[in-house]
Parts: structure tokens; C-alpha cells; sequence
């Protein structure tokens, strides 16, 4: 009775896993391997022949290099200012309360109305963003039809998405910092530059190394909505990041064999970076 | 025992009366939705003993997608639309029934009655696989009191590429440090109207007579006639005369015209009716003209764009019936009359039309009937019938890629015209080999 009890509590989680985890994601190694017609009706064994082609294929190569700055660029931005704002908000200024709940509205908004809202303040004739570099200095700039313009509005609104969610771990592991630290700093003489950078930073460092973890996860998966709404990976293919490279193929073109190659690939990126964050979690995160 | 008695026949009697049931597929979305639920409520009143449900599937793409799925997963719904470029995929994919056979097995039904111009799109090798419901193509609407404001003669608009691009000229205002204020020209930035500025001067696509008299294995737009609407389009961009949406985005060019910031816009004659309404709210008179072409090139034709009805196989005999009196109506004379006055798609049906006329109707529309005429008055050719090729989606997308890349400086005409027939080439090579 003891022994198969536990095993049948965890019957239904492990059908739900099974079902729609773990049979689509061996489906999908099985189909890199194939070429497949529309409708599935017709399929060929290639071997790794989708692999050879993606890495000969310059419009992917392309993404991937797109999406290695992107993924870069707007981890480390988000990061340094989520840490930064988490700084202000801990200051106890009357009202912070109040800024943290606003700050932290970005992150409510799914990714799709975040890029609705974007494309709609960075419209070029009736945009709110236009409207004030008009006022101001007199230009007019194509956000999202025009490089290399379109890529820093997706980082813009990348950034805007995920800096909350940096912002309230940043704020919860500052406010779990001793006083008798800082004040000890201070006694030795410390200034809040040297206080900031080199005892708050540094005592926050796992969570700051679980947030890069998080945001590379977010930043490569997630980005699509924001992707398709905005630039719909234009102009010219130039903001074609991998997931969204990877929707066209499968979605768009139909090519399911190249799609499925790309999303083992995209999984092989995630069990590296999976295997570092253990390894280094286990060694470093002991800093009490 | 009483009690299961009753059970039992009220069982049976709601088998023997229960409808048969149908699912039908659509892509239009906003208030087409509800029209189209209007149509399929009509059908039923006509024949109670058919159910239809109705659904809105999402875009083109989307439906086309979800009915994939559910084929694989063996909940394909009856009747699907499908987009006029999905056609020899479906064939291919072989999961339809082609209407050609049940018209063989219905005599009630004429297909005499419909416009030989849509026919020829859909017929594949001399066979119609599905039902034309929802067919359009491409046209000028231009901007009358715009027109009279430059100094232009607002009943005579450009028809060539060379005085397309002086007019835009004229029609561009720009304010003290160069930012345009009002420009000549705009277009949903889509591979769609290249494609029907080649078939405007008959030129092919793909090669094998753009697909109908063979297994198309290469793109063959590389042409004078292609370079010419790449280098049309690159000059006006250039010079600031026109204004470019971003991939596909048809609702942004549409507004730029109705906030008469733009004095030209082409689009699908889809958008009579809602350009017709817009410019009266707005206040300005609306004109329509066809296709420009270069003024030295043969004349061609407009292409079928739009959408038809497919009938799924694998459903039961009576149902596919039933889904087969449904499609019937749908392509009905008085349904696509209605349907043609509501959008601007235009009748797919010879009595429809007929009708129309004998009603008046296109002296109080005259740009329903540019729109119509256009079609009508094309020259009938492999052309402009229009390529057909299972690789059409990424073709798109290659041919917008290049025209982005050129807009922006990164490619000249001639080099990007080479980037997206080579990118179309290899598109077709790869649905060849998954496909065949």
C-alpha cells in the first residue's frame, strides 16, 4: 500500500509532463531528422542533413548572431539598471512604495499588449516618441521600419518588459543585507560609490547571476511576441532573432524537418546554459 | 420501466431529427465575422436539417495552420477558406475533395454561372479543386481634393510609372528642414503587389508557364519588367515621395491614407466599400484607377487574390453533402452580391454581376466597378492567371526582404531583384523536395 501510493499521486502530473512535454519534445528531435511535406503526409529520413543546411544557411546564421547581441545587449542593460533602480528604491524616500508598484507594472503587461503599446508609441506619423523628437530637435526617425533603429526599439521595449522583475529580486536581496556592513563601511570611510559597487553588488551576486540565467531564458523564448508585433523581424530580415526565425520556419514556410532542427538546437543552448548555472550555483551561492 | 420506455424514445427521435453538423473555417476577421455568421444563419433557415458552425480562425496563415493540425490530428472541420497562394499545397497535401467531382455528381449545379477570369486561377491542371468565394486584386485609390490642391487634374490619374512618380512628386509637401508632411504614395509593404504589377505587364513568375503547365523548379522575375517596378519603387522611396509600412502591414498604409497623409494608396479592392466610407467621413473625394505599368510595356492583366472554399475529405458522406450545399451557397448569385457590396471583393459569379448592373448599381459606385473592370478587362494569359507554387509564403518573404533591403539603401534594384529571385528559387527547391 505504502510503496505504489506516492507513485499513483504523481500518475496525472506525470501524464500532463509526458504528454506535453516531454512527446512533443522527442517528436521534435525525431522530425529533425526528417524532411517532412505540409501536410506530414509525405516524409523522408535525411539524417542531419537540416543541421548541415542551417549552418549553411546565411539568413539563420544571421539570426543567431542577431540574436547573441540581442540576448547580450539587453541582459546586461536590464540588469545594471534593475540593480541601479533597486538601489533607489531602498533609500527610504516617502513614496517608494507607490514608484515600486508603478515600476513594476511592465512586467503585468503580457508581451504581445508590450509590443502593441511600443508600435504605438513609436509610430512614426501619430507616435508619442515622434512627437517629442519633434518638438525637441526637429527629426523624425522610422523606429521599427529602419536599421539599425528597429533593433534598439527591441531592445528598448525588451528591457522596459524585464527590468521589473529584476528590480523587485534586486530590491528583496538589498533589503536582506545587513546594516552592521554598510555601517561598518561607512565608519571605515567608505563613499556610496564604493559601498554600491564593491560590498551591495558583489553580496548580491547569486541573485544576480539567477537573473542573467532568467532574463538569457526570457530574452531568447519569449522575445517572439514582442518580435512579431513590432518589426515582425524587419526590415529586411534584420531583426529576425532565432525564435522568431524558427516560428517562420515551422508556421509560416511549413518547413517542420529545419524548424524542429532549430528548436533542438535552441535546446542544446539551454541545457548549456542549465549545466553552468548548476555547476556554478552549487559552488558560489554558499555566501553566508 | 416506464421510465426507461420513455428514455429510449426520446433517444431515437432526437437521432432521426438531430441535423447533420458542420464546421466551416474562416480567416475574416472584424465585422466580417458577424457577416459571414449572418450568411451561414441565412443557409440554416434555408435547410434546418444542417447545422453550421461557424468559426473565425484568425488570419490566412493561422487558419491554414490550425486545419493542418487538424488534419494530422483527425479534427479537420468541413469547409475551410483558404488564401488563393495556399492552393497547390492543399493539392499536394491531397486532403480535399475537389469540387470538380461533386460538381460531376450535382446537375443543379452550373459552372457556366461563374467568371471564366476567377476559373482560371483556381482551375489546376484543367481541374477546379476548390469552391471561389472570396476573390480580389489590386488597384489605385487616390485622393480627388489632394489632387485639386497640388494643381493636378483630379480626373486624370497617372497610369504609367513614369507619371506615377512625377505626380507623387507633385503631391509631396514637405516642411523647412525636409520632413514630409504629405506624401505622393504609399503601399502595404507586401510581395503581393509586385506580383500583380508583373502580371499588369504580362510578364511570368516562375518558370513552366508560372506553374500551369508544369512542376514550376525555378523563379523567373529577374526580368526588364521586374526591374522596372523595383526601380519604381526604389525611386519614389528615395526621393521621400513615398512612405513604407513595415512587413505585410496593411492597416497602417490604409490609415495613412484615410488621414489624407498620403494622396496615393494601392490596395486590394477588398477595401472599396471601407475606402468609400472613410473618404466620405473624412472628408475628401475618393478616386480609383488601375495598375500602373511602364509606359513602353505590353499590357497584362490584374491577378485573383482573395480566398475559396475547400471541402475537407474524411468527414461522412452526409456531412460532405450537407458541406457541399453550404459551399454552394455561399457562392451563391445573392450571397456574393451582398458580399460584394459589403467589402469590395468582387462577384465570383457571371449572374451576380448581370444583376448588379441591371440594378444600377455601379453608376452610384464607380469605384466598384474600376475595381471590377480591371478584372474584366485583362488580357488572359498564364501570366495573369497568376503563379502557383507550394513554396508561395516563402517567396513572399523573400521578395519583401529584398525590396526592404533596397529601400534602405543596403542593395541597389538590380541587386536585389537578383537576391529575391535566387531566394525564390531556392524556396520552390526546397517545397519540391518535401513535397514531391
Amino acid at each position: 500500500m505504502r510503496k505504489w501510493l506516492p507513485y499513483l499521486l504523481l500518475v496525472p502530473t506525470f501524464l500532463i509532463i509526458v504528454l506535453f512535454i516531454y512527446y512533443p519534445a522527442v517528436e521534435a528531435f525525431r522530425l529533425s531528422l526528417y524532411r517532412v511535406s505540409t501536410f506530414g503526409n509525405k516524409t523522408t529520413f535525411v539524417g542531419i542533413q537540416n543541421y548541415i543546411n542551417l549552418f549553411n544557411n546565411e539568413q539563420y546564421l544571421s539570426s543567431v548572431r542577431l540574436t547573441v547581441v540581442y540576448v547580450g545587449l539587453s541582459v546586461t542593460v536590464s540588469i545594471f539598471l534593475g540593480f541601479i533602480i533597486a538601489m533607489l528604491l531602498t533609500q527610504n524616500v516617502p513614496g517608494t512604495k507607490l514608484y515600486r508598484t508603478f515600476l513594476f507594472a511592465p512586467y503585468a503587461v503580457s508581451p504581445a499588449i508590450a509590443g502593441t503599446l511600443w508600435t504605438f508609441l513609436l509610430n512614426p506619423v501619430v507616435g508619442h516618441v515622434n512627437y517629442v523628437f519633434m518638438k525637441l530637435f526637429g527629426v523624425q526617425v522610422e523606429w521599427l521600419t529602419s536599421k539599425p533603429y528597429a533593433f534598439y526599439a527591441l531592445i528598448f521595449a525588451t528591457v522596459w518588459k524585464i527590468l521589473p522583475f529584476n528590480m523587485i529580486f534586486y530590491i528583496a536581496s538589498i533589503q536582506n543585507i545587513s546594516g552592521d556592513l554598510l555601517e561598518a563601511a561607512t565608519l571605515d570611510g567608505a563613499g556610496v560609490m564604493k559601498k554600491t559597487w564593491r560590498i551591495i553588488f558583489p553580496l548580491v551576486s547569486p541573485i544576480t547571476f539567477y537573473l542573467v540565467i532568467m532574463n538569457i531564458v526570457s530574452t531568447m523564448f519569449t522575445s517572439f511576441a514582442i518580435v512579431d508585433v513590432m518589426t515582425r523581424g524587419g526590415p529586411g530580415g534584420y531583426t529576425t532573432n532565432m525564435i522568431y526565425r524558427l516560428y517562420l520556419d515551422a508556421f509560416t514556410y511549413q518547413k517542420k524537418g529545419p524548424a524542429s532542427a532549430q528548436s533542438v538546437i535552441m535546446f542544446m543552448i539551454m541545457v548549456v546554459v542549465t549545466i553552468i548555472y548548476f555547476a556554478v550555483a552549487e559552488r558560489r551561492v554558499h555566501y553566508q | 420501466m416506464r421510465k426507461l420506455l420513455l428514455l429510449s424514445i426520446v433517444l431515437i427521435f432526437s437521432l432521426v431529427l438531430s441535423a447533420t453538423t458542420i464546421q466551416f473555417w474562416h480567416a475574416m476577421g472584424g465585422w466580417r465575422i458577424d457577416f459571414l455568421q449572418s450568411q451561414a444563419d441565412a443557409f440554416m433557415e434555408l435547410h434546418p436539417d444542417i447545422k453550421v458552425e461557424v468559426q473565425y480562425t484568425g488570419s490566412y496563415r493561422d487558419t491554414l495552420n490550425k486545419m493542418i493540425a487538424g488534419v494530422q490530428a483527425g479534427t479537420a472541420p468541413h469547409v475551410v477558406q483558404v488564401f488563393e497562394i495556399g492552393t497547390q499545397m492543399m493539392i499536394d497535401g491531397e486532403v480535399a475533395i475537389p469540387i470538380e467531382e461533386m460538381m460531376e455528381a450535382d446537375p443543379s449545379f452550373d459552372i457556366g454561372k461563374f467568371m471564366p477570369q476567377v476559373l482560371n486561377y483556381y482551375r489546376v491542371n484543367g481541374r477546379l479543386y476548390s469552391m471561389p468565394f472570396n476573390s480580389s486584386n489590386a488597384i489605385v485609390f487616390y485622393n480627388k481634393t489632394l489632387f485639386e490642391k497640388a494643381g493636378l487634374d483630379p480626373n486624370d490619374p497617372p497610369t504609367t510609372f513614369e507619371s506615377f512618380i512625377d505626380v507623387a512628386r507633385k503631391l509631396t509637401v514637405k516642411d523647412a528642414s525636409g520632413n514630409v508632411e504629405q506624401a505622393g504614395f504609399t503601399v502595404s509593404l507586401n510581395s503581393w503587389f509586385f506580383e500583380q504589377l508583373m502580371a499588369a505587364q504580362d510578364a511570368p513568375l516562375i518558370n513552366q508557364n508560372n506553374g500551369r503547365t508544369g512542376r514550376p523548379t525555378a523563379a523567373v522575375f529577374n526580368t526588364p519588367e521586374g526591374l522596372a517596378i523595383f526601380e519604381w519603387w526604389n525611386a519614389m522611396s528615395q526621393e521621400g515621395t513615398m512612405i513604407n509600412t513595415k512587413f505585410e502591414d496593411w492597416t497602417a498604409a490604409r490609415n495613412l491614407f484615410i488621414s489624407q497623409k498620403v494622396a496615393m494608396l494601392m490596395t486590394s479592392t477588398s477595401d472599396v466599400a471601407l475606402m468609400m466610407e472613410s473618404a466620405e467621413t473624412n472628408g475628401f473625394e475618393l478616386g480609383s484607377v488601375f495598375l500602373p505599368r511602364p509606359a513602353d510595356s505590353k499590357a497584362g492583366g490584374a491577378i485573383i487574390g482573395g480566398g475559396s472554399l475547400w471541402l475537407i475529405d474524411g468527414h461522412p458522406d452526409a456531412e460532405t453533402k450537407a458541406a457541399w450545399e453550404f459551399i454552394k451557397f455561399m457562392a451563391g448569385t445573392e450571397q456574393q452580391i451582398e458580399w460584394h457590396k459589403a467589402t469590395g471583393y468582387f462577384p465570383v459569379r457571371k449572374d451576380s454581376v448581370e444583376k448588379l448592373v441591371a440594378s444600377g448599381y455601379y453608376g452610384d459606385y464607380p469605384d466598384h466597378l474600376t475595381a471590377l473592370l480591371q478584372l474584366l478587362l485583362s488580357v488572359q494569359s498564364y501570366n495573369t492567371n497568376g503563379a502557383i507554387t507550394g513554396a508561395f509564403p516563402e517567396i513572399r518573404t523573400v521578395v519583401t526582404t529584398a525590396i526592404e533591403k533596397m529601400i534602405a539603401g543596403e542593395m541597389t534594384p538590380v541587386q536585389a531583384l537578383e537576391y529575391a529571385e535566387k531566394g525564390a528559387t531556392q524556396a520552390i527547391a526546397d517545397y519540391n523536395e518535401a513535397n514531391y
